[in-house]
């Protein structure tokens, strides 16, 4: 019909009329009608005339202006880059978005199972994986930072040949060739093979075939630090290689002797968890009490409900004392206490033993009370540094409690590998001296750094033809051996893992090697190969399925085929099966007496040992010193001092005195040959006569980040002789030496004297704690005797759709900095370097700041994580001159990065002093632009900006993930809700401090903490509405006060 | 000397005829720069070039090269921005306020006040552009939509700033160039050379002293000193309000204003008498620029004083009378912590040591005055420093406390404003009358008809 | 010289008594057009020439107060009409913040309007060219002398009249001044020219440069090249250039089990359909097989190409074959393709294909339903009468 329409309006007839004039056809108007222009409108202009007319001014004004537009106008478009896309597209691939990998984080022997978060398959983010039975999700700071050691630009790119004193470029090929030839002469002399401990069945069987191959072969597996005394104790009383772990969410009291479960010792993000999990603030009548005796401030110690500073070495004495006063006061009787133990023990005297180390006897009879009445529902936990009859004496002190009963019996954890004894490494280095071993292999350790310094094992090694290396970066080891073969990150590599009964969890690389590396194992499978060329990635992958396919898939009786099963297991990262936990006999307790006389305790007086006591720890942010080139790590503030970039000696200010050093004074300690100097910080609670350090600084050779850094205290580390540790030195000389080194810390040491400052946190409500005593009698204690009228001079904006909050439970909360580590890989925060973090420009987005009240001998420590608290009313807002910096439709205090003209205006106006500004591109300024080359711009998260120079930024609670929900909700359309976001803080909280949600849906589980009776807001009066609150820390404790 | 202050003495000592005045004041336009003056210029050239340096580092590396950090946003910047607007308040005020209050004496100092106040603003002015972390975006703080149509904040006192200081500068100069006109002409008309005539011809727009010009003139001249005078007052108000309307203790005060105000006229008048005294040296302009003026400024200087004093004393009387804890804590923490030191320099330079002008003697010593005036600056830019820094070193957190060194560059920095300043001060001796000739003579003995009096 | 045009007659004066004197006398003998020229404003002048007080106050007055209103105004819609924005929780017109400004901008206009005004509206000025310039009277008055002068133009003007006066008034050097000779202007000469070209280059040349090469050298930092890789970006790290890598091969991204029957001709046991055929999931079906299958299978999947001819034409959807699989065996050809046809795997994700595969039921259904099933669909059901 279309058509016919057309068809119609071909001639239009209709008289279409303008005027009258023109209706009636006046002859005028026709005519004029004829000329475009009226009478007069073009014959007055004359070019000439009006040209001249023109002043030369205007002229040329008018002629550059419109020169400039041309100028202007011809500006070509600056080239925004190409865009490259796949050549075919892979299946899981969506450019845009991410992918999802589950794998097994190998930073230490935990193993914790990890999801590795992918873009265009260049991994940029690792996060727990939450079907792991074992840490739920969860991982700790090294885990969280270790991405950047995949993108470190020094790592080993290629293998070296070490020629005449300095290493050359070479070939696979033929460096494989020359090191199979050097191992075929070998054989029949020793072949040392050094490892760390690991939990991987395959590669266990690698190594079986390995030492099939070269018989002569012996594998040694070392850990700097590990549980030997602990479990030779054990063994001691009960006998077999069952170490079984604890219930701590189960134990009511806690007392931890010198062990930092919280910090370094075991599966810290397990214990984290358990711990935690009785700290749950809507049943504050469930909240465990942890009791920790300890000589320095420890992650464990700063959440203790009460402390006593004790130096390690009287802790002995310490469990003798509990002992007498359990059994002989509070006559408990147990099989394990005869007539023997009765008669010895009261000489030791708890009283005796408060008064002359300083503990409030009172506290230490709320112990023994909460020990007696929670029998069998409580813990003692000798922490792994105790020598081994302290460690006795406290399973006996569980054996008398009955605390036995909170002893997993469902899981240990299990090894591959035992821990060579000190003979056996003994025995290779003198067997290295004489020339017996011609081959020596490094299997990504470095023993050199770490294994005693009385073992002279780098001069040993000068000794062997033959050394290899196999190592992610260049180190300490690595410069003393002929090949360095560079192997491949973890995020490379495939392997697997059974840490404990019933728990097996499988690793794949999420990106193909992108140097020149190869994966550990593969390497020494192709040196056993019989053919060395037919190396392919897929080496290992081969071995790893076949060893499952015939070892280990049989045993699991998995109802799929084994192709099914086995991209099921790798989908999921982790199988668990339901394996009979072997069990500790408990045969034990009768021998408990025997053990008595055997150790003779009975002798033990408690004499003041002279001098000082000197105990080396592993560090929270370099583990053993394996992380000492991440910048990340270097940076992240020591949890309790807040130190970065080094490792110091915390010494008590008693002590401080005596010697005459102030913060930062050089001290020199001296244990026999052995003396290190190293710069004192005055920590509060610290034990008199007693100093800690932690390991893992101080490299040499190490990259680029880890130089300088710290002072190498590994000399210190002993080989764990006639049941001593190896990570305590007694009789200590300790001396002020000339000098002094300055220690960098992102937060001043607190003044406690000073009238001033003092307890300025709780003056100003910043911390804002009580009892659970107070809670529980009055919730509202709170909020009790202060009246808030906060006027407001306008109406409050109204956000009718989701509004975005947070809360933080400072109950929960332990101060590990896990949350800051995550934040800095998911915001792309850059690394500053010392001299930065001095002048106290710390780019960190998350800190947690840390107070102590009380005196420095018995301080009160308080932690709170600070980040923006996005206010309602920002005083950041108000202030910025081209509004870079403002409110969105939910709620969010937004960061218009590219706006900012960086006037630093709101940074002064924040009273929580959370915005950061790139004082410069410190990527560039960060060791001539380490952190600004290639690789690392591969690792850095494409869904935020890269803040350039002279640009201020914050916390932004993650709004990329905000954005990311909101259009998958939008995809769905289903409406956006607050549980659909986990910010990357709150994901990476090993105790669920932090949630986050919708401030406005009472239907979520945030909107209870968001109006808890125990919630608050920091600076409440200055009325700036925050929309981050935080949940008053409860101390367990015996009467109301705090 | 004994000088009788009940009546008014006459601005010019000893008769001088109106040829000779000419002549007196626009020597030093038409002599060759001496060897003097170029030694002097080649000092201040120096100065210049240090902060040129250091300004430019600061472009190449970013706002770090500067001693700020976390809690310390604000130092030397915005002191050197906050002393040197200061700085220009004194030459409004005397040319607009005391014309309004018909100070005859004003005259002589008048031209040379105004000079400086240009020049200080023009000094001030390169602060608040080159604090910024990306100094070539500063033009995002002029109110023009952008790409996307967004325009400037027009809540934020930094905005304020941009209109008050620009505003302020437009209307000096204007002030300024209105009263050079007549000059102008005159120069027009006395100089022989060709290329000089030209310049001064279009300077003075054709002025020709014909009365029907002066009548709308003094009309016009009057208008600007009546606007002058309440623009100053905001000019420092507004500044004052960069701290004021923020909630950082320290900053957060309603004293401010008129606190800022007093000071600004203190260290202004400071830095025109130590100016005058080596001006009126150089060019023997003792006869018109009289030991008389520096005794009235003095006066004035140490009346400023005493106010600025009381404001800091009203400072901790509030803080305590508050009873708010932050407040109290910054106040005691300025007096006693981590920056006692500035805190007192600047407490002696500006409440005790301008009481010596008490005496008479003190206040007519050329010597001792000069100490006196430059120690009152020293005093002034302390003053801000004190304001800027100690407020934000420990602010609300204990967690974030900081302490602010300042780094070569910052002194580079003000060094070369110092540069800047003083050589724009010596091009401009050189360059234009120092003194406003015409309104001399409208001053001088006999210059009015005898029927009122020969004066007014 | 007789042919130049007479200004007017100029006298001079010693003091400024006598100017005044003057003045009043020449104003009494009526003349309108005269001036009289001082080094500086003389008192009393004014009333001896019967001079109004200046009206410039008024200009003043009405640009102060349209800077006012201006300012406000403008305030107000940048910040609540133009382009709103929470800041700080205030409200969008946030009046006392915006005072100073306003009162800024009052000043500003005011005194520009007053002196600009005064000078061209008043003055005339720049006027250099006026007859008086460069006269020694001119050179007089402007330094110690004080003038009077008298304008040929004026009706009462004759100069012997005008000589007289200033005689018996005294006033020395009287001299007559005559306009000056000026000849026009002319814009078209080559040395001109040839300079505005040169300045249009360097203007034009100066703006390409700055705007496109100089703005874009270090340190200007304008985030627009960052140090990260974006999706389908150029990797410099890479020698290849390819931004986006491919996952490792044995590897399994989370939701993506592989394909078990990838490569067989069918399925073993054909997969199951997760999804039920709910509303929105035979949208989203509809959504990706109008996208992605109907070019070939057409719009209701009888095999009606739109390519037609281009390409070989699918077999029906609609076929005993098809309808007779099962969904799994759909799902194969769909992941691993057929014939011609290639795999979807990487356009449509497996929700998507599961939802086209009940979109294809659908269809199936539609064009196949028997009798009693077109009978059910037509019964007065509630679902029915809904739609």
């Amino acid at each position: 019909m279309a058509n016919q329409d057309f068809s119609q309006n071909e001639k239009p007839e209709a008289n279409y009329w303008r005027s009258f004039e023109e209706l009636y056809a006046d002859q005028k108007t026709l005519e004029a009608k004829k000329h475009e222009f009226l009478e007069g409108v073009t014959n007055d202009f004359n070019i000439e005339k009006n040209l001249s007319g023109l002043s030369r001014r205007k002229f040329i004004a008018l002629l550059s202006a419109s020169a400039a537009l041309a100028g202007a106008g011809c500006s070509d478009y600056r080239d925004k880059g190409e865009v490259i896309p796949y050549n075919v597209k892979p299946e899981e691939v969506i450019p845009g978005k991410p992918n999802y990998y589950a794998s097994t984080c190998n930073g230490c022997a935990q193993n914790c199972g990890i999801v590795i978060k992918t873009r265009e398959g260049r991994p940029i983010k690792i996060d727990g994986n939450t079907d792991h039975p074992i840490n739920k999700g969860k991982i700790c700071a090294k885990g969280e930072a270790s991405i950047l050691n995949l993108y470190d630009p020094s790592r080993l790119q290629f293998p070296l040949i070490k020629q005449g004193g300095i290493f050359e470029k070479a070939s696979w090929g033929s460096i494989d060739s020359q090191i199979k030839n050097s191992l075929d002469s070998a054989s029949g002399s020793e072949i040392a093979v050094v490892t760390h401990r690991f939990n991987s069945p395959t590669t266990k069987k690698m190594f079986e075939e390995f030492q099939i191959k070269y018989p002569s072969a012996k594998i040694y597996a070392y850990d700097v630090y590990h549980n030997e005394i602990k479990n030779s104790a054990w063994k001691k009383c009960y006998g077999g290689d069952v170490f079984p772990l604890i219930k701590w969410d189960e134990a009511n009291i806690i007392l931890s002797l010198e062990g930092d479960f919280l910090g370094v010792e075991g599966n810290v993000v397990e214990q984290m968890r358990l711990f935690s999990d009785r700290k749950n603030v809507n049943d504050v009548k469930s909240f465990n009490r942890l009791y920790v005796a300890e000589g320095n401030m420890s992650l464990t110690g700063m959440n203790a409900d009460y402390r006593f500073r004790l130096r390690p070495d009287n802790q002995l004495a310490f469990v003798l004392s509990l002992l007498n006063e359990l059994i002989t006061k509070k006559n408990i009787s147990s099989p394990a206490v005869d007539a023997n133990i009765k008669n010895i023990i009261p000489s030791f005297s708890l009283k005796e033993f408060a008064s002359q180390n300083g503990i409030e006897y009172k506290k230490l009879s709320h112990l023994v009370d909460d020990l007696a009445a929670n029998r069998g529902s409580a813990i003692v936990y000798g922490g792994r540094a105790l020598n081994e009859q302290t460690q006795i004496a406290v399973n006996l002190l569980n054996e008398v409690l009955g605390n036995t009963k909170t002893y997993r019996t469902d899981a240990v954890d299990i090894s591959k590998s035992v821990y060579s004894s000190n003979e056996e490494l003994k025995n290779l280095v003198s067997s290295m001296n004489s020339g017996k071993v011609k081959a020596v292999i490094h299997f990504d350790t470095n023993p050199v750094y770490h294994l005693p310094q009385d073992l002279q094992y780098e001069k040993a090694l000068g000794k062997v033809p033959t050394v290899i290396t196999l190592s992610e970066s260049e180190n300490e080891t690595a410069y003393a051996s002929n090949y360095v073969l560079p192997i491949s990150h973890t995020l490379e590599s495939w392997g697997d893992y059974n840490v404990r009964t019933g728990v097996y969890s499988l690793q794949q690389p999420v990106i193909s090697p992108i140097y020149n590396t190869r994966q550990k194992e593969a390497i020494l499978l192709n040196l056993i190969s019989d053919n060395l060329q037919n190396y392919s990635e897929k080496l290992y992958l081969d071995y790893l399925k076949k060893n499952w396919q015939e070892n280990i898939f049989p045993k699991l009786s998995s109802p799929f085929t084994f192709e099914k099963f086995w991209i099921g297991a790798l989908h999921d990262g982790v199988i668990t099966t339901k394996e009979e936990a072997p069990q500790s006999p408990r045969s034990g307790v009768s021998k408990f007496p025997s053990l008595w006389e055997e150790l003779g305790m009975g002798l033990i007086s408690h004499k003041k040992v002279a001098g000082f006591t000197v105990m080396i720890t592993e560090s929270y942010r370099l583990g053993d010193g394996r992380y000492a080139n991440n910048g990340w790590l270097q940076e992240l503030p020591h949890p309790v001092s807040k130190v970065t970039w080094d490792n110091y000696a915390a010494i008590s200010e008693r002590s401080a005195k005596v010697l005459g050093v102030k913060n930062n004074d050089l001290v020199e300690i001296k244990v026999g040959n052995k003396k290190v100097s190293i710069p004192v910080i005055l920590q509060p609670g610290v034990a008199d006569n007693f100093i800690s350090v932690e390991t893992g600084f101080g490299r040499k050779n190490s990259g680029v980040v880890a130089q300088e850094a710290g002072v190498n205290v590994q000399p210190f580390y002993a080989l764990s002789e006639n049941s001593n540790s190896p990570w305590m030195v007694t009789n200590a000389s300790v001396s002020k030496v000339s000098g002094s080194y300055k220690v960098i810390s992102t937060q001043d040491h607190q003044n406690f004297d000073d009238a001033l400052t003092k307890n300025a946190h709780l003056k100003r409500d910043i911390i804002q704690e009580g009892t659970v005593l107070q809670y529980l009698k009055d919730p509202g204690f709170l909020h009790k005797n202060k009246e808030h009228h906060l006027p407001n001079m306008y109406d409050d904006f109204a956000y009718n759709d989701v509004k975005w909050g947070m809360s933080i439970d400072l109950n929960r909360c332990l101060g590990c900095g896990n949350c800051i580590a995550a934040c800095n890989v998911e915001n792309n925060i850059p690394v500053v370097g010392k001299d930065q973090v001095e002048k106290g420009r710390e780019m960190m987005w998350l800190r947690i700041d840390r107070y102590y009240s009380g005196t420095p001998e018995e301080p009160k420590p308080a932690v709170q994580p600070m980040l923006c608290q996005h206010c309602d009313q920002a005083p950041c807002e108000n202030v910025c001159p081209v509004a870079a910096t403002q409110h969105s439709p939910d709620g969010l205090n937004q960061m218009v990065y590219n706006r900012c003209v960086g006037t630093r205006y709101c940074s002064n106006n924040c009273p929580f002093k959370v915005r950061r500004f790139n004082f410069y591109n410190f990527r560039d300024h960060f060791a001539n632009g380490y952190y600004l080359q290639d690789s690392v711009s591969l690792m850095h998260n494409p869904e935020v900006t890269v803040r350039s120079r002279g640009v201020m930024e914050k916390c932004s609670f993650c709004i990329q993930r905000i954005m990311e929900a909101r259009e998958e909700a939008i995809r769905v359309n289903q409406p956006l809700k607050g549980s659909d976001v986990r910010t990357a803080c709150q994901n990476s909280c090993g105790t669920e401090a932090i949630k986050f949600g919708n401030i406005k849906d009472p239907k979520e589980e945030f909107y209870e903490y968001r109006n808890h009776k125990l919630g608050y807001y920091v600076l409440e009066e200055l009325n700036v509405k925050p929309n981050v609150t935080y949940l008053a820390k409860l101390r367990n404790t015996h009467s109301e006060e705090v | 000397m004994n000088i009788d202050y009940s009546q008014e003495m006459p601005v010019i000592e000893s008769r001088i005829s109106l040829a000779e005045i000419d002549r007196l004041i626009s020597r030093p336009l038409d002599e060759k720069p001496d060897k003097k003056f170029l030694i002097a210029l080649s000092i201040t050239l120096t100065l210049l070039l240090v902060g040129v340096i250091s300004i430019s580092y600061l472009f190449l590396y970013g706002t770090g090269v500067w001693g700020l950090n976390q809690p310390v946003g604000w130092a030397f910047d915005i002191t050197n921005f906050v002393f040197w607007v200061g700085i220009g308040h004194a030459g409004t005020l005397i040319s607009a306020v005391l014309y309004l209050l018909r100070q005859k004496w004003r005259t002589g100092i008048a031209r040379f006040a105004e000079a400086m106040t240009i020049f200080a603003v023009m000094c001030a002015g390169i602060f608040p552009i080159i604090h910024t972390g990306r100094p070539w975006l500063a033009g995002y703080l002029t109110p023009y939509p952008n790409q996307h149509g967004l325009w400037v904040n027009f809540t934020s006192p930094l905005v304020w700033d941009v209109f008050a200081v620009s505003t302020y500068f437009t209307v000096s100069l204007v002030f300024w160039y209105v009263g050079l006109i007549p000059d102008f002409g005159l120069l027009r008309d006395r100089t022989a050379s060709k290329l000089k005539k030209t310049i001064y011809s279009i300077f003075s727009l054709g002025w020709r002293n014909s009365h029907r010009n002066w009548n709308h003139y003094e009309k016009a001249y009057m208008l600007l000193a009546g606007f002058a005078t309440p623009l100053v007052l905001s000019v420092h108000t507004i500044v004052s309000f960069d701290f004021a309307v923020s909630i950082i203790p320290g900053w957060h005060s309603t004293i401010f204003p008129p606190y800022f105000v007093a000071g600004a006229i203190f260290s202004g008048f400071a830095m025109v008498v130590t100016v005058l005294i080596f001006v009126r040296k150089v060019f023997d302009l003792q006869h018109i620029i009289t030991l008389n003026h520096l005794d009235k400024m003095n006066k004035i200087i140490l009346v400023t004083g005493s106010m600025v004093g009381y404001a800091y004393a009203m400072e901790f009387f509030i803080a305590w009378y508050s009873g708010n804890p932050f407040e109290q804590f910054i106040f005691i923490n300025r007096a006693f912590g981590p920056y006692a030191w500035a805190y007192w320099i600047m407490v002696s330079c500006n409440v005790f040591i301008p009481q010596l002008f008490w005496f008479k003697k003190v206040r007519r010593t050329i010597p001792v005055m000069l100490i006196i005036v430059i120690l009152v600056n020293v005093g002034m830019w302390f003053e801000r420093f004190v304001i800027t820094v100690t407020s934000l070193h420990r602010d609300f957190l204990p967690s974030s406390w900081g302490y602010f060194v300042p780094s070569v560059f910052d002194l580079g920095t003000l060094i070369g404003s110092f540069g800047l300043f003083f050589t724009l001060v010596l091009l401009f001796t050189k360059t234009l009358p120092v003194v406003a000739i015409s309104e001399i003579k409208a001053v001088a003995e006999g210059a009015q008809p005898s029927h009122n009096g020969g004066k007014h | 010289m007789s042919e130049r045009k007479l200004y007017g007659l100029t006298a001079l004066f010693q003091t400024p008594d006598e100017i005044v004197h003057a003045a009043k006398k020449v104003q009494d003998s009526g003349y309108k057009k005269y001036d009289v020229h001082t080094p500086y404003p003389v008192h009393g002048m004014d009333a001896a020439m019967k001079l109004k007080p200046s009206n410039l106050g008024y200009v003043t007055l009405i640009f102060g107060l349209s800077g006012a209103a201006f300012a406000l105004l403008f305030m107000y819609w940048a910040m609540s009409k133009d382009y709103p924005m929470i800041i700080g929780g205030k409200p969008f017109f946030a009046l006392p913040a915006f005072i100073p400004i306003t009162f800024e901008i009052t000043v500003l206009l005011a005194t520009l309007a007053t002196v600009i005004g005064m000078l061209t509206f008043y003055f005339k000025f720049p006027n250099n060219s006026q007859p008086l310039h460069d006269t020694p009277y001119m050179k007089a008055v402007s330094s110690d002398k004080y003038g009077i002068c008298i304008e040929a133009d004026d009706e009462l003007f004759d100069l012997e009249k005008v000589k007289h006066l200033f005689k018996e008034l005294n006033g020395q050097n009287v001299s007559d001044i005559y306009f000056p000779v000026t000849e026009p202007f002319k814009i078209f000469e080559p040395k001109f020219l040839i300079l505005l070209a040169v300045v249009g280059m360097l203007t034009s040349g100066a703006t390409y440069v700055t705007l496109n090469k100089l703005l874009y050298i270090t340190p200007f930092t304008w985030l627009m090249d960052q140090d990260k890789v974006a999706a389908q970006s150029r990797s410099v790290f890479y020698a290849d250039g390819f931004g986006m890598r491919k996952p490792v091969d044995g590897t399994v991204a989370r939701g993506f089990i592989p394909y078990e029957y990838k490569g067989l001709a069918a399925p073993v046991v054909p997969l199951s359909n997760p999804l039920l055929p709910t509303a929105q999931i035979l949208q989203l079906g509809r959504k990706r097989f109008l996208t992605f299958c109907s070019p070939c299978h057409g719009n209701f999947g009888d095999g009606d190409s739109r390519l037609r001819g281009q390409f070989p034409n699918p077999p029906s959807l609609h076929s005993e074959k098809v309808r007779g699989w099962q969904d799994g065996n759909i799902y194969h050809v769909i992941v691993n393709g057929q014939n011609v046809m290639p795999s979807y795997s990487s356009q449509l994700s497996r929700d998507d294909r599961w939802a086209v595969i009940h979109y294809i039921r659908a269809l199936q259904k539609a064009k196949n339903a028997s009798p009693s099933e077109i009978l059910e669909a037509k019964k007065e059901t509630p679902s029915n009468a809904a739609k």
